[in-house]
């Protein structure tokens, strides 16, 4: 029976390949040589355009097929010799932030599906962009799972010991719900800052696996932070969801001593609920985090992120205050 | 221009009626912004604190014409801590309208 099995585990990777062959997923199998798009204009594309889902879904995967890469070929080909103590420190530090975006993405389809379900038969567009989130969000989820994998593995092989059975489990609890526009604008949010990390470290590293493995995965973090937005934008299009909910997790994150600066912060909230990937930074990683450069960076992208969700400008963290203050009234 | 009891009295009230609890059972007690957060039945978490705090500083500008900085606060600390942070903003932006 042993053997047996050993046969088939053996077997499936060329099983695997010839159906992928056959089922014609590629790109240029697909009949279409048009490039997979992150949909801008979301709410627009089904109340006004009378996009279907399932257009807008095929839309997703043709997208999500043709940015996949192979994270076990990549973790394989690093050369452990070759890595410096930072180099060795961020990736464990990575692995170890990735742990926590599973359970962020297992929230985000379970409030997508609630909220779907609260505006069906009131605002149908809606509903719809919803549903697309929520159907989106099994992508993100196996993307992410790519990032976990590939930093948790390879540091196993650098020697760094394996998260106890307890530590994955801390680190997997669900996050608590929240409203769904503050949700998606946070996530773009920490999905920029994410990929400014990513960027920081893959241009100190000289180890060109390591290198084109933390460039694919700042830019799968690229396209999260585009679809977090456009998801947004559509929820603030519809009217249902005031943009001053985007400008308060704005103005948490931009604030003096803010999420931004993430475990460099004075003092980190101690929560018992989840644990937020930005607050746990190790040591090297933590600081590498809030070089003046990648500060200014995460900044621009949460401006940028917030003016594509509202249409507002704002050109400071102190301008993002006042006209939060402003929205909020009294 | 008022004086500082009242300002203090004022601040105490307008966050009140925000978070929607009455005062002695936010200063009585001298409560966590987490216990204020979890007694509240306006609040889930601390976006809604801040926008509580927010409210307050709005409503200070409008009726008393003082214009404050937000206070970004650990969800241990105590309300009394956050009213003397108020305060201070109150008497520094004073201190430079003067």
């Amino acid at each position: 029976m042993g053997t047996a099995f050993l046969h088939q585990v053996s077997n499936v990777g060329a099983h695997e390949r010839r159906l992928f062959e056959l089922s014609g997923l590629s790109e240029g199998r697909s009949g279409s040589s048009r490039r997979p798009v992150v949909i801008a204009e979301l709410y627009r594309a089904f109340r006004e355009e009378g996009r279907t889902l399932v257009e807008i879904l095929w839309e997703q995967h043709r997208f999500h097929e043709a940015r996949r890469w192979n994270a076990v070929e990549l973790v394989e080909s690093v050369r452990p010799e070759h890595l410096t103590e930072l180099d060795r420190l961020v990736v464990w530090s990575a692995g170890q932030a990735e742990m926590t975006a599973k359970p962020s993405a297992d929230r985000m389809t379970r409030l997508a599906d609630a909220e779907c379900r609260r505006w069906q038969g009131k605002d149908d567009a809606l509903a719809s962009v919803i549903q697309a989130l929520g159907s989106w969000s099994r992508y993100w989820n196996e993307e992410e799972s790519h990032h976990e994998m590939g930093f948790t593995q390879l540091s196993l092989q650098l020697g760094f010991p394996p998260p106890s059975d307890a530590t994955v489990i801390d680190y997997r609890k669900i996050f608590p719900d929240d409203d769904l526009l503050r949700t998606v604008a946070m996530l773009s949010f920490s999905e920029g800052i994410a990929a400014v990390n990513y960027g920081q470290y893959a241009r100190h590293v000289r180890e060109p696996a390591l290198k084109a493995l933390l460039k694919n995965v700042g830019a799968d973090e690229v396209q999260h932070m585009q679809y977090f937005i456009s998801f947004s934008k559509a929820l603030v299009d519809s009217g249902a969801y005031p943009a001053k909910e985007a400008f308060a997790v704005a103005h948490l994150f931009l604030r003096e001593g803010g999420e931004l600066y993430g475990s460099a912060r004075e003092h980190v909230e101690s929560r018992n609920t989840h644990t937020n990937w930005w607050d746990h930074l190790g040591d090297g990683a933590g600081e590498a985090a809030v070089t003046p450069e990648a500060l200014e960076r995460k900044r621009s992208l949460i401006l940028h992120a917030l003016k594509r969700i509202t249409g507002i400008s704002c050109a400071t963290p102190q301008e993002v205050e006042d006209l939060w203050m402003d929205l909020v009234g009294e | 221009m008022a004086d500082t009891g009242e300002l203090k009295a004022y601040i105490q009230k307008k966050f009140c009626e925000n978070v929607g609890l009455p005062a002695e059972e936010v200063f009585g007690p001298d409560l966590t912004l987490a216990a204020i957060i979890s007694r509240s039945e306006r609040m889930t978490n601390s976006v809604d604190l801040m926008e509580s705090f927010a409210r307050t500083a709005n409503a200070l500008r409008k009726d008393h014409g003082i214009r404050i900085r937000l206070p970004a606060l650990a969800l241990d600390t105590p309300i009394s801590k956050v009213l003397e942070v108020f305060l201070q903003e109150v008497e520094r932006s004073q201190g430079r309208a003067a």
